[in-house]
C-alpha cells in the first residue's frame, strides 16, 4: 500500500524537529561562552567556531541541519494546506481555548515567526561568516575569524537585542508543544511516560527560551 | 427561562447557510438542551415556519447521534459529554446560545444541524471485524485476556462515533476515532489475525475520506463524550510503524 501522507509527513516533521531540538542544546551550550569575561570569551568563542567550520563531520551535520529545517518547514506547509482543506468552513464561534492551548492551535503561526527569526539570524551570522556576504569579519590575534566581534557588535544595537529576545517567546512555545508531540507522533504511548515527557518538554523549552533570550541582553550590557 | 438561540439554517448541502435568531421563552432549567430545541420547533410549527433539523436518537448519551456545536464547543460547554446530556441549567436566563453543525469537509451538511457522518462508517468497514468461526460459541475461558488489556480494549470500544473529535479538531482529524476503533480490536487476541491489515486499511480510508493530520492539540479528548484518551492516537502511530515493518 502506498505511503500514507497523514503519517509520513507527521513522522518527518517529528523526526526533523527532534534533531533540531538536539541541535539547540549544542547551540545554547556554545552561546554560554559569551557569558564569560571578554578576555577569555573572545579566544574561546572564535577557536570553537573555527573548529566547527573546519571539521568534516560538522560539515555533514550542518548539511543535515539545513535539510532538516527545509523539510520541517516544507512538510509543515503541506500538512497545513491539507488540514485547511479538511476544515474549509470555520465556526462562527469557537472557544478552542477551553479545550486546548493557544500554542497547539497556532503552531503554524508560531513556526512562521521562528522562520522569520532564522532568516534574520542567518543573515546576521551565517551569511557574513560562511558566505562572505556583506562586511568582512575581522581576524583575531590567534588568526581565527572574529565571530565574537560579529556577535558583540550586533548586540550593541538595542533593536537587535529586543528582536532576538522577543522571538525566543515563540521559540519556547513551539518547543514545548513540538517536543512532547513528536514523541506521540513517533508512537510513544506509555501514559505515565508521556506525562514525564510533557514535563521535560516544558523544562527544556523554558531553558532554551530563557537561555537564548537572555544572552543578547547580557552581551549588550557587557 | 428565556434565551436567544442563534441557529445555523441551511436548506440543502449546496446552498449557503446562515445563523438565524430565535427568541424562545417558556423554558425551564430542568429541560434538556434537546427539549429546548423541541420546544422551539413546536412554536415554529404553530407559526407555520420551517422547523430546525437536528439529529438525536437515544437521548441518554450512548448513541452518538446528537452532536452539535454549542457556543463554540462540541456538545456544549462541558467536557466529556453528549449534547443530549446537556441541560438548560448550564445557561443563564437571557443568554444567547449559538448552535452550529459539525464543520468538516468529510462531514458535509445535509440540512441545518444535520451532517453526513458516513465517512466514519466507511473507515469502520475497512477493519472493524474479526476472523471468527461461525457455529456454536466457543468455550468462554478458552481465550484468557488479562484484566488490564480487556479494560484498555473496552475504553477504546466506548467510542460512540459522534464525531465531536473531528468537529472540534482544527484539522478535522479523525485520528481519535480511528485509533479507538483500531486499538479496541488490535489489543484483543480475537483481533490479532488482521492486526496489520486493519491498521493499514483503516488509516488509508481515513486519508481517502479527506480528514486532516493529528497535530495533538488535545481538544478531541476534552470534547469526547467517552473521554477516550489521546494516547490512543500515539498507540495507533506505533501500530502503524509496526504494520509497515511486519505487515
Amino acid at each position: 500500500m502506498a505511503v500514507n501522507p497523514l503519517f509520513f509527513r507527521k513522522t518527518l516533521i517529528a523526526g526533523t524537529g527532534l534533531f533540531l531540538c538536539i541541535f539547540l542544546i549544542v547551540h545554547l551550550s556554545a552561546n554560554c561562552i559569551l557569558l564569560l569575561p571578554e578576555a577569555v570569551a573572545r579566544g574561546m568563542y572564535n577557536s570553537y567556531s573555527t573548529t566547527l567550520r573546519e571539521s568534516p563531520l560538522i560539515k555533514i551535520v550542518a548539511y543535515l541541519l539545513y535539510l532538516s529545517i527545509i523539510l520541517h518547514v516544507v512538510y509543515a506547509l503541506l500538512i497545513t494546506i491539507r488540514n485547511r482543506k479538511a476544515k474549509p468552513k470555520k465556526y462562527v464561534i469557537n472557544n478552542s481555548k477551553e479545550n486546548s492551548s493557544w500554542t497547539s492551535q497556532n503552531m503554524g503561526l508560531i513556526g512562521t515567526m521562528i522562520l522569520l527569526f532564522i532568516v534574520v539570524h542567518l543573515a546576521n551570522f551565517w551569511a557574513r561568516i560562511k558566505l562572505g556576504i556583506g562586511e568582512r569579519p575581522e581576524i583575531d590575534i590567534a588568526g581565527n575569524v572574529d565571530v565574537y566581534e560579529v556577535t558583540y557588535s550586533l548586540f550593541q544595537n538595542i533593536y537587535y537585542v529586543i528582536f532576538y529576545t522577543a522571538l525566543m517567546i515563540p521559540l519556547g512555545l513551539h518547543l514545548n508543544h513540538g517536543l512532547k508531540s513528536s514523541f506521540k507522533t513517533l508512537g510513544f504511548y506509555h501514559k505515565k511516560g508521556l506525562k514525564i515527557v510533557a514535563k521535560i518538554s516544558l523544562i527544556y523549552a523554558a531553558i532554551m527560551a530563557i537561555g537564548f533570550g537572555i544572552i543578547p541582553f547580557i552581551v549588550y550590557l557587557k | 427561562m428565556k434565551v436567544t438561540f442563534k441557529i445555523w439554517k441551511q436548506d440543502k448541502p449546496e446552498t449557503k447557510g446562515a445563523l438565524k435568531t430565535y427568541e424562545v421563552s417558556g423554558l425551564t432549567e430542568d429541560m434538556s438542551f434537546l427539549e429546548a430545541l423541541d420546544h422551539l420547533n413546536e412554536e415554529l410549527v404553530l407559526k407555520d415556519e420551517a422547523v430546525i433539523a437536528y439529529e438525536y436518537d437515544c437521548r441518554e448519551g450512548i448513541c452518538g447521534q446528537c452532536g452539535v456545536f454549542i457556543n463554540g464547543r462540541a456538545h456544549g460547554p462541558h467536557d466529556n459529554m453528549t449534547t443530549c446530556q446537556l441541560h438548560m441549567r448550564s445557561f443563564k436566563d437571557g443568554d444567547t446560545i449559538v448552535v452550529e453543525p459539525w464543520r468538516a469537509a468529510s462531514f458535509p451538511i445535509i440540512k441545518d444541524l444535520i451532517v453526513d457522518r458516513s465517512s466514519f462508517d466507511r473507515i469502520i468497514e475497512q477493519g472493524a471485524y474479526i476472523t471468527a468461526k461461525t457455529g456454536t460459541a466457543p468455550e468462554a475461558n478458552a481465550i484468557l485476556i488479562p484484566k488490564e488489556i480487556s479494560d484498555q480494549a473496552m475504553d477504546a470500544a466506548a467510542c460512540i462515533g459522534c464525531g465531536a473529535c473531528v468537529a472540534t479538531c482544527k484539522n478535522s482529524s479523525a485520528a481519535l476515532f480511528t485509533s479507538a476503533k483500531i486499538n479496541h480490536l488490535n489489543k484483543l487476541p480475537q483481533g490479532k489475525a488482521e492486526e496489520h491489515q486493519r491498521v493499514k486499511e483503516m488509516t488509508y480510508q481515513m486519508k481517502e475520506e479527506g480528514f486532516g493530520s493529528c497535530t495533538f492539540t488535545g481538544a478531541c479528548e476534552v470534547e469526547c463524550p467517552e473521554g477516550i484518551s489521546i494516547t490512543n492516537i500515539a498507540e495507533m502511530n506505533a501500530r502503524n510503524f509496526k504494520a509497515k515493518l511486519f505487515g
